[in-house]
């Protein structure tokens, strides 16, 4: 063993209460650091799958026209905005190609032709406006798991079928079996039958979406070759941005990826993720104070020992790294129990809310806390350390 | 084995005639400086030391027996003047050479032991090997096992220095002193703090390693009986190494003839003036 760690272990086990005083302070901060993380993090991993479960991760659609370029008269560039056409809806010709190069992909677990627009649905004298997405039937459930949303009724879809949310029903009152008038933003109508009723605990879905087979929504909006998107899901759903822009730049479409269509999700979390960081960063300074401040007063106490032992002609670099090791021990050791503590009680607290409070145990950010707690420590022993390394052997010994 | 004990005014020894000393010590000067007060500790002294030799310093409090000491020692740095060990000029080195050669080449034994509480017997002495090359090694461990043998503690050894008696402590600090071989042993007040029996047994241990092991021995001491048992005095008097004869002189209360009292040399002023009093004093009673 290094004679250095044999000292610096030998002064901790000298004085047992003050360093399990320090110990437990560290651990103590870190199961703060790590319940807090598991908290935030399991909160922000709750929200994205409310929000993304349902949702597409990436969602290509026909690429924007670029604005034209006019010359101007000094030969400079000027942009002029172009009109766009309002004789038909932006669609995507080359979907076939692009669901090629989708499927050599890695990681993708879905995928959903769509053609989605607006339209008004009717049921006697009542009327709501609502967003009609057809869908291959046996990709139903690629992107949202409808079909185990359905509270009543089959999940089919023929060409005369509409699966509705339950709300939506409610509204028009309306049950499963029952017709239901659909007139397009293309002004094209249909009379389609009420397939079943989902319940999807999304309002936007189950109030205003409804599903109908690809083929009817290429007659109801006047589409009889192309789509209007494609949605991707993916089994690693922070790898969506990659994915898009790979997308992107292989088919020329336009491909989002889920947290740029959620700002006010990604605004959230990161709100949620700062006010987290300002918690973390405050156990790390009463890491930093508590460490140098014991560190220090042990120092002082141990001003005659360090003057004997620079006068048998032992380095300064020695005694600074007895006390750095001090620190590093005092943190690593803390911050080991301290991540057995936060994952405790992260485990403790779920199981006893029963869900309710959405901590995750697996999201403490261990490492994390163990980095940085063991070098709180010891750049907290850096002080002291320096220190008691530059104290006059003289002095000292006559103290 | 040893030179007879005799006075030898300045340092100078037999061995400085034979072989280059052991250490030689030019016109050392300490100036303290306290905000705008400065005082003159040491104010040239200039002696040398042999291989080998045991010397005794004497002196009263305060004369800079101590603060000599720590100079010696490179725990200190002189304000001006030279001294070299070993050939080498101390005062030219940096604390980093500094450090390492007072590791190698000197021992140090206070007046309290100054063991360190933590660590045992065995741990004490082999502390200054151990540090220097960061582990404990065999060969370490054996040297240090070997002295505590070698001072009486070798069933002790794995005691803490707390559980220690106060003779036992000195005598874990005398073999620390030696474990890595130095060539110079620097004593301050060794048996200061011990009774009468366990002051003499730490000497004659003193005595014995030095006689075994060829090691030089400056030990600082009040105590006459003990630098009598040395070969050789070394008188430090206001600042300045003085002449034996003339503090003989003035120790018996004899007068002082004139030449004594400038051999002592430096501290003239000082002595002069005591002695001057105490025959003033002498005047009034007799009057």
């Amino acid at each position: 063993m290094r004679f250095d760690l044999k000292v610096a272990l030998r002064y901790l086990l000298s004085n047992r209460l003050q360093s399990a005083l320090l110990i437990g302070g560290v651990a103590i901060a870190v199961t703060v650091f790590t319940f807090n993380a598991a908290l935030i993090n399991g909160l922000a991993e709750f929200q994205i799958q409310r929000v993304v479960g349902n949702s597409a991760h990436v969602t290509i659609e026909p690429a924007r026209p670029l604005p034209a370029v006019a010359p101007a008269r000094d030969g400079a560039e000027r942009l002029v905005a172009a009109q766009r056409s309002l004789e038909r809806r932006p669609q995507i010709r080359q979907w076939r190609t692009a669901e090629q190069v989708i499927d050599t992909l890695p990681g993708v677990t879905g995928v959903s032709l769509n053609i989605l627009g607006t339209a008004l649905a009717s049921r006697g004298q009542q009327t709501v406006p609502v967003t009609l997405k057809g869908v291959e039937p046996s990709r139903l459930s690629a992107i949202a798991p409808i079909e185990e949303a359905i509270v009543d009724g089959e999940p089919r879809l023929g060409i005369n079928d509409i699966l509705i949310g339950r709300k939506l029903a409610a509204d028009l009152g309306l049950r499963v079996g029952q017709p239901l008038y659909v007139a397009s933003d293309q002004g094209r109508e249909r009379t389609l039958t009420v397939r079943a009723l989902y319940a999807t605990g999304v309002d936007s879905l189950d109030s205003r979406l409804a599903f109908v087979n690809l083929d009817t929504a290429r007659v109801l909006f006047d589409l009889p070759e192309g789509i209007t998107e494609i949605e991707i899901k993916l089994a690693d759903i922070y790898a969506a941005r990659a994915v898009a822009r790979q997308l992107a730049d292989t088919t020329g479409l336009e491909a989002t990826a889920w947290m740029d269509k959620n700002q006010r999700l990604r605004e959230a979390l990161e709100g949620q993720g700062s006010s987290g960081n300002i918690i973390k960063m405050f156990t790390l300074i009463t890491i930093v104070v508590g460490v140098a401040s014991a560190l220090l007063l042990t120092t002082f106490r141990r001003r005659p020992e360090i003057g004997i032992m620079r006068s048998f002609g032992i380095s300064e670099r020695f005694v600074l790294s007895v006390f750095m090791l001090q620190g590093a021990l005092i943190g690593i050791i803390g911050s080991v129990i301290g991540c057995l503590l936060g994952f405790g009680f992260s485990i403790l607290i779920s199981t006893v809310t029963g869900g309710r409070l959405p901590v995750d145990p697996s999201l403490g950010q261990y490492d994390a806390a163990l980095l940085l707690a063991a070098a709180a420590s010891i750049l907290a022993a850096l002080w002291p350390a320096r220190a008691a390394s530059r104290i006059d052997p003289v002095e000292a010994i006559s103290q | 084995m040893t030179a007879p004990a005799r006075a030898r005014p300045h340092g100078e020894t037999d061995m400085d005639v034979a072989s280059p000393p052991l250490l030689e010590v030019r016109d050392l000067r300490k100036v303290f400086v306290d905000n705008e007060f400065e005082t003159h500790v040491l104010k040239g002294v200039t002696f040398s030391l042999g291989r080998g030799e045991m010397v005794a310093m004497l002196g009263p409090s305060g004369s800079g027996k101590s603060t000599l000491l720590s100079i010696l020692g490179t725990l200190m740095k002189p304000t001006s003047g030279s001294f070299r060990m070993l050939g080498r000029e101390l005062t030219a080195l940096d604390e980093r050479d500094l450090s390492r050669f007072r590791n190698q080449e000197i021992g140090f034994i206070f007046q309290y032991h100054h063991l360190l509480p933590d660590f045992t017997a065995l741990e004490n002495v082999l502390f200054p090997h151990a540090g220097r090359v960061g582990r404990e090694t065999r060969e370490g461990r054996e040297r240090a096992a070997m002295l505590l043998e070698r001072v009486g503690l070798r069933e002790r050894m794995h005691y803490r220095a707390t559980r220690l008696s106060g003779g036992q402590k000195q005598r874990v600090a005398i073999a620390r002193a030696l474990m890595n071989q130095p060539a110079l042993v620097l004593a301050d007040e060794p048996t200061g703090n011990l009774d009468r029996e366990n002051a003499d047994a730490a000497f004659e241990l003193m005595r014995e390693i030095q006689q075994e092991t060829g090691t030089t021995f400056l030990l600082s001491t009040h105590d006459r009986e003990l630098a009598e048992r040395c070969e050789r005095r070394i008188y430090i008097r206001n600042g300045v190494v003085a002449d034996e004869a003339a503090l003989q002189e003035t120790a018996t209360g004899q007068p002082l003839s004139p030449a004594a009292t400038w051999r002592v040399i430096g501290g003239a002023g000082a002595m002069v003036d005591r002695t001057r009093e105490r025959g003033a004093r002498e005047d009034r009673r007799r009057a």
